[in-house]
């Protein structure tokens, strides 16, 4: 385990290396390339202050060397261990210990590093965040496509999946955007950015200046969540159904009436039928986990409604609510693509592992198919899903790019479009290299998991 | 009686159309008897052992007609006759594992890999008697592991069933199907993909088991030898009904139905029999002079590396072939027999140099191919053929018959034109016995044996002196493996055919090959003329690996 | 005599099968469903719409009577893409109709395809410079005897300079003009726009998966066929292209190498072929073991005839699933670039089309609706087709490795 964890390590060198040498050779390659002239393109100067500018930056960036000096000369600012040079670009020694140096951004003028750590982290908790919703909603819906198979639910799942997979993140963004951020529709959450300014200046959690309040928001979430989900759990299909189908007309309603405007009698109609169509569907559906989560989330929401609707004091949003205010929208838009894919994966899985000789052994043993499926197969149907976890990463560093630049968030996303449009090119190379080291870190921590989950596998 | 089985009948749905895999079937087991149903492949005799249990996939299963009547034990000691078929899912479900236990023929895959075998044994434990602690639970399960001879239970319960080997993971499948102490035990093949020592072990082990626990076996086999080492009765399937069942001295010496009969006389050693009967009036050929050998190998090893540690260096060698000096002498059929794993495979390909030799030498008609670079080897192969194993792997699925045996003879020059190497296709066709006609079918359109009989004619298409048998009998049942064999020696006579038959099975050398070398770990321990050697083996292999063949008593 | 499952000792019974090979029977197995029915009539639609694109939505009248001349702009106007287009469109409806074998259509229809491509880059040349008010403000000086106009009468790149300070305009806002979609930002037939763009859709999926799957294929095939170094090596490109994010990667191409269709489509092509690497490697390592090829090697056949008659074509079942999967996403690919800025400049695009969407102050729902639902309908259907494409084959596969 140990020497296929060292191999594993070492093996990222050549390939991190070989992931920046693409991306070089790309920009050295294009036509024009990166040079002096490019970078003060399009900025009307004057002959002399241009000429000047551009032996500036040559000297700066040694940007009129040959294209692989230019190459060895940023590899050895980045790597720890390397050649010392002197204030006139003279070979000095070599040393161990001389740090890695990222460069200068030409476009911010600022270290790249400190950009790094600015946008990284950024990128990073939107990624985070989506990852285990992706997972508890694939693995929800693609156990159960996989034991009704071939049935309704199966077919249902299947098509409706494929159909998200098939949304253009930046149709769902610029959807949502516009529906539910934008002052012509419903504006119940932000267009843009991570917080408001003057959330960085509030506590931390929320706070409310009335004790009753604070007593009102449990209470009536209490209440709306154990209704729910005690229809859920207890009531007929005919109950469930009729109760969501009058919850869903009322807050169709509610919306309409909440829109900018005068709006007519057709629009109410629509929203009130379809929210009480769907509401009902759910209260219909008779995968009981499913439909109790999702209706003790729609009492959840109803609950802080109604309180938020009574409250009599003044509430303080605080910092953490409003970063996850805003982050609403944008990991939404991340996590859904996802979906299909991991579920369906799930599916196959399950299917495969309930097929098995050892599931066959199971039942012969007497085990109930419940255990069967969640003790023995499920477990089994893991081990794929951790191997696409890795491959997870670099779609939703891709899928960053788009939603950064539609909600406007600084991260890495919307840094690498940035640089790019720029010709940025130490930027360029460093945000390779990063999303590089993320990914290949990815698929390690993928390969132990799966040595942990499968004992079969020792990588010896 | 604790079993009786009235007319059963199971309908599987396949696609839009039921399958009547079993056909009204009907037989009974006694306490403490082995009752065994033989039959080829496909004629429903794991269907009746899973409808036995009521293991079969519900959502495409149907019992038009029969019941399964099985003398229930209840904890308490009382016993009630009750209809598997028409009892409630919760009390089957009671019954299997704790009544009725069931071992299957996949020992590598039927246990959970994620789990150790002690937690899977201790689930059937608990599961059966919910009062049971856990160190209760666990001793009982140590038990069982020690019941069928695992050394060491009480460590090994914690291991994961990767570790063990075939025959070992077989014996865990034992020990948890018994650990509740079951009425009736099933077993669907539990041998067939063990190597015959090891076989021998757990056939033993069987009755050891049911002569202490007086445990009822329903026992499913193709094997008429390892019927005869286990029934107390038999039942002989064909096509979804018994055709003939009885005591088993009755079906084995009297066999009363022509199905049953023709099964037997389709045993090699009855085809020996036959044969030595047919010789007997005759004088024996004369025994062959010293010929010249068609191949010579001389130390020839074929280590594969096995890499480890940071930079992935050589640290030791699979020695799969581990020098081997052997002589095939032209126009003898040379039987090499071993157990799984031995190398005798890699040794077959070495000769061919599909796989590269690590170091040796290959002499092929006097003439050194150890080191002949490929172009010229690839001349030279028209006069050395292989067949393989896998009916369904060793043809290409997109060509039709007449591309696959027409192609090669392109390459070697064989026929002048397209028409001529067709017909020639024809004639090699015919001279397996298969029609003309079939050269315009696609493989999938035949059954594995006709497909068995493609492969030797790709192999006789190019006219060789010298073929390779790579177990091209172990995939086929019984009855087509003695055509297929009858077919060998046909052709052997027809063509001069010197050709080197591995096999790991015992009955068919001795029916087949002049000469036999037993190979083991990758060196061969014992080599002489056939009789010789079956009878007076001198190597304790050997004499281990005969002792363990499971004989039909003729 | 294995004996697997319980389902697997049911006598199959052979079903009465057409003498073709597996992949044929796998694409009808998938046309079965309904899903993958619905897709394929979409895509047919929008094959159709952008073989005849001019025709559907132009400002050069059809046909226009000047002082008893009459005369057609539009075809005055086609380019020699247009005929080209066209040329591929009607030879294969005439070559669907002759019988022979799909191997020789298939080549019949690329040498059609290529000459009359070449005749017409040689001997069509429309007038470089359209104005397109001129129809406009001719009609209605009442110039023209009789004019009978496209369905939609606006040309993709016709700015509406005519109309004054065009911009985006909600659909049917307008009281003089009859914009079904509505305009864009430069006051451009959103309908129109569309229309044209379907060829850079259709055009980039086709394109850049062929690129993908041939540099894929053979990758992955010498990978797999040689392993050893090669392997090592090959493994190694295909884990730095994956390592990568594809849009990155993407956008480092595009925003160097400028915005070219055929650039554009080499650029998807070369970024996504990793994955058919990694399946035709998978395929080859698998096959280099199986018996009918270790049997080709052991009759002395050549490499040649052991790479591509017996390895290729029982490898490539994995390839053949991913097409459709690769189509969607090589759109998705391009509508994303154009989102972002990095599209094509000029030319019309579903993705560019959707950026306006929110560029402005507001959102305008028309930009988002109908260029991102036709994305969404084109993505949906190659996937759909793709999914049933994979569940006909699988079992194939699962067939042939037991």
């Amino acid at each position: 385990m140990y020497h296929y964890l060292i191999r594993r390590l070492l093996l990222m060198f050549p390939t991190l290396f070989g992931i920046t040498l693409v991306v070089f050779m790309v920009m050295a390659a294009a036509p024009g390339g990166i040079s002096a002239q490019s970078l003060i393109e399009g900025q009307n100067l004057e002959p002399e202050v241009k000429k000047a500018l551009e032996d500036y930056y040559n000297r700066l960036y040694g940007l009129d060397d040959p294209a692989p000096v230019q190459y060895l000369r940023w590899l050895n600012n980045v790597s720890p261990i390397g050649f010392t040079v002197d204030k006139d670009g003279e070979l000095e020694g070599f040393s161990l210990t001389k740090g890695s140096d990222l460069g200068m951004s030409f476009r911010y003028g600022r270290p790249v590093l400190d950009l790094l750590a600015e946008r990284v982290p950024v990128t990073l908790l939107l990624n985070v965040l989506s990852v285990p919703i992706i997972y508890l909603i694939a693995i929800v819906i693609g156990v159960r496509a996989a034991t009704e198979r071939g049935r309704s639910f199966d077919v249902g799942s299947g098509v409706t999946l494929l159909g998200l997979w098939s949304v253009p993140t930046m149709l769902a963004g610029v959807l949502l955007i516009g529906f539910f951020a934008s002052d012509q529709y419903w504006h119940w959450f932000p267009t843009a950015g991570l917080s408001r300014r003057e959330a960085l200046v509030m506590p931390f959690l929320p706070h409310w200046s009335a004790w009753g309040d604070l007593l009102l928001l449990f209470a009536a979430v209490a209440v709306a969540v154990s209704l729910c989900v005690g229809i859920s759990l207890k009531g007929g299909a005919r109950l469930r159904m009729l109760l969501m189908a009058v919850l869903g007309l009322f807050l169709g309603g509610m919306m309409a009436a909440a829109l900018p405007g005068e709006q007519g009698y057709l629009v109410t109609l629509v929203l009130a039928a379809a929210l009480a169509g769907i509401f009902a569907l759910v209260a219909y559906t008779d995968y009981a986990a499913l439909r109790t989560g999702v209706m003790g989330i729609i009492g959840l929401f109803l609950g802080i409604a109604v309180a938020a609707h009574f409250a009599q004091g003044e509430f303080v949003r605080g910092f953490l609510l409003d970063r996850l205010w805003h982050l609403a929208l944008p990991v939404l838009c991340l996590s859904y693509g996802s979906f299909a894919f991991l579920a369906k994966l799930t599916r196959s899985a399950v299917l495969e592992n309930l097929q098995a000789d050892y599931a066959r052994t199971a039942r012969a043993k007497g085990v109930p198919e419940r255990l069967v499926l969640w003790r023995h197969v499920f477990r089994n149907s893991l081990l794929p899903l951790i191997t696409v976890a890795a491959g997870l990463l670099p779609g939703l560093l891709g899928g960053s790019i788009i939603v950064e630049a539609l909600f406007s968030i600084d991260g890495m996303g919307k840094l690498a479009v940035e640089a790019v449009q720029s010709r940025d090119r130490e930027l360029v190379l460093s945000l390779t290299l990063i999303s590089g080291l993320l990914t290949l870190v990815g698929y390690l921590i993928s390969d132990i998991c799966y040595a942990i989950a499968d004992p079969r596998v020792s990588y010896e | 009686m604790l079993l009786q089985i009235d007319n059963l009948s199971t309908q599987l749905r396949t696609g839009d159309e039921d399958v009547a895999a079993v056909d009204g079937i009907s037989f009974h087991i006694e306490r403490g008897e082995t009752f065994c149903l033989v039959g080829e492949s496909g004629s429903g005799k794991s269907v009746s052992a899973l409808s036995v249990i009521q293991l079969l996939p519900k959502d495409i299963t149907t019992h038009p007609s029969g019941r399964i009547l099985f003398d229930y034990r209840h904890p308490d000691g009382s016993r009630e006759q009750v209809d598997m078929l028409s009892l409630p899912e919760e009390r089957k479900r009671q019954i299997r594992g704790s009544r009725i236990a069931m071992i299957f023929q996949e020992p590598m895959t039927s246990l959970n890999p994620v789990f150790t075998i002690g937690e899977q044994i201790i689930e059937a434990v608990q599961l059966h008697d919910p009062q049971l602690s856990y160190p209760a639970a666990r001793t009982k399960a140590i038990a069982a592991l020690e019941q069928v001879m695992i050394a060491n239970a009480a460590e090994r319960i914690d291991e994961y069933p990767h570790r063990l080997s075939g025959g070992q993971r077989q014996r865990v499948m034992i020990a948890m199907a018994m650990a509740c102490e079951p009425d009736l035990l099933i077993a669907d093949e539990p041998t067939t993909a063990l190597d015959v020592t090891v076989q021998a072990e757990i056939l033993r082990l069987m009755k050891e088991l049911q002569a202490r626990r007086g445990t009822s076996i329903l026992f499913i086999t193709h094997d008429f030898g390892v019927v005869a080492q286990m029934a107390h009765r038999v039942g002989v399937m064909r096509q979804g009904k018994i055709v003939e069942s009885g005591r088993l001295a009755d079906v084995l010496h009297n066999p009363q139905h022509a199905y049953t009969r023709q099964l037997l006389a389709a045993l090699p050693e009855n085809l020996k029999r036959q044969r030595e009967a047919a010789l007997a009036g005759q004088a024996q050929p004369p025994a062959p002079a010293e010929a010249e050998s068609m191949v010579d190998l001389r130390g020839l090893q074929v280590y594969f590396p096995i890499k480890k540690g940071v930079l992935q260096r050589t640290v030791d060698y699979v020695k799969a072939v581990d020098g081997i000096d052997l002589q095939i002498p032209k126009g003898q059929i040379l039987a090499l027999v071993g157990e799984s794993g031995c190398g005798k495979s890699t040794l077959g390909r070495a000769i061919l140099r599909l796989t590269e030799p690590t170091a040796g030498q290959i002499q092929f008609a006097g003439r050194n191919i150890t080191h002949l670079p490929r172009t010229r080897l690839r001349a030279l192969r028209r006069q050395m053929q292989i067949v393989f194993q896998d009916p369904m792997s060793s043809l290409n699925p997109r060509l039709t018959v007449a591309a696959t045996l027409t192609e090669p003879m392109k390459v070697h020059g064989i026929g002048a034109s397209k028409e001529e190497r067709l017909a020639l296709a024809a004639q090699v066709l015919e001279s397996v016995q298969l029609k003309a006609d079939h050269l315009w079918r696609y493989p999938h359109e035949f059954s594995g044996g006709q497909r068995q009989r493609i492969g030797i004619a790709r192999a006789l298409a190019l006219n060789p002196s010298f073929i390779i048998c790579d177990e091209i009998t172990s995939a086929l049942d019984v009855s087509v493996q003695a055509e297929v064999l009858q077919l060998l020696l046909a052709l052997r006579r027809e063509h001069d055919l010197t050709l080197l038959f591995i096999t790991h099975n015992i009955s068919v050398v001795e029916y087949l090959s002049d000469e036999v070398a037993v190979m083991y770990a990758g060196k061969i321990v014992e080599r002489g003329p056939t009789a010789q050697v079956c009878a007076r083996p001198s190597h304790p292999y050997t004499q281990k690996l005969l002792a363990a063949v499971p004989r039909v008593p003729l | 005599m294995s004996e697997g499952g319980a389902v697997n000792t049911v006598p199959v019974t052979p079903k009465a099968r057409a003498q073709r090979g597996y992949l044929s029977q796998a694409v009808r197995e998938a046309f079965v469903d309904w899903g993958t029915r619905l897709g394929a009539l979409w895509i047919g639609v929008l094959i159709f719409i952008a073989v005849f694109a001019p025709f559907l939505a132009n400002s050069h009248p059809l046909l226009l009577s000047e002082a008893g001349q009459v005369r057609s702009p539009l075809l005055e106007y086609l380019s020699a893409a247009d005929v080209t287009l066209l040329v591929a469109f009607f030879s294969a409806l005439a070559l669907l109709w002759v019988p022979g074998t799909v191997r020789s259509k298939l080549l019949a229809w690329l040498a059609i395809l290529a000459l009359g491509g070449l005749l017409s880059w040689l001997l069509i040349s429309p007038p470089k410079l359209s104005i397109y008010e001129q129809y406009r403000e001719r009609q209605a000086s009442g110039q023209y005897d009789w004019v009978i106009t496209a369905p939609i009468p606006y040309s993709a790149k016709d700015y509406l300079r005519d109309y004054g300070a065009a911009g985006l305009e909600a659909p049917l806002a307008s009281e003089e003009r009859r914009h079904w979609l509505g305009t864009d930002e430069n006051g451009a037939d959103v309908l129109s726009r569309m229309i044209h763009a379907t060829r850079i859709a259709l055009g980039i999926g086709l394109v850049a998966t062929g690129i993908a799957m041939l540099i894929g294929t053979i990758i992955g095939g010498l990978m797999g066929y040689f392993s050893g170094v090669v392997d090592m090596i090959g493994m190694r490109l295909v884990e730095i292209f994956e390592a990568i994010p594809v849009l990155f990667l993407l956008l480092t191409f595009v925003a160097f190498f400028g915005r070219n269709l055929y650039i554009m489509m080499v650029i998807i092509g070369i970024t996504s072929w990793t994955g058919y690497a990694r399946y035709v490697r998978a395929e080859f390592l698998k096959l280099r073991q199986q018996e009918f090829v270790q049997a080709a090697v052991a009759c002395g056949l050549p490499l040649h005839s052991i790479l591509f008659r017996h390895m290729l074509p029982n490898g490539m079942a994995p390839v053949l699933v991913a097409v459709s999967f690769s189509v969607a996403s090589a759109i998705l690919a391009e509508a994303t670039l154009s989102f972002l800025g990095l599209g094509l400049v000029d030319d019309p695009s579903w993705g560019q089309m959707l950026n306006q969407a929110v560029q402005a102050a507001t959102f305008n729902w028309w930009m988002a609706a109908f260029p991102g639902g036709a994305i969404f309908l084109t993505v949906f259907a190659y996937n759909l087709i793709g999914e049933s494409m994979r569940d006909a084959i699988d079992p194939y596969l699962k067939k042939s490795s037991r």
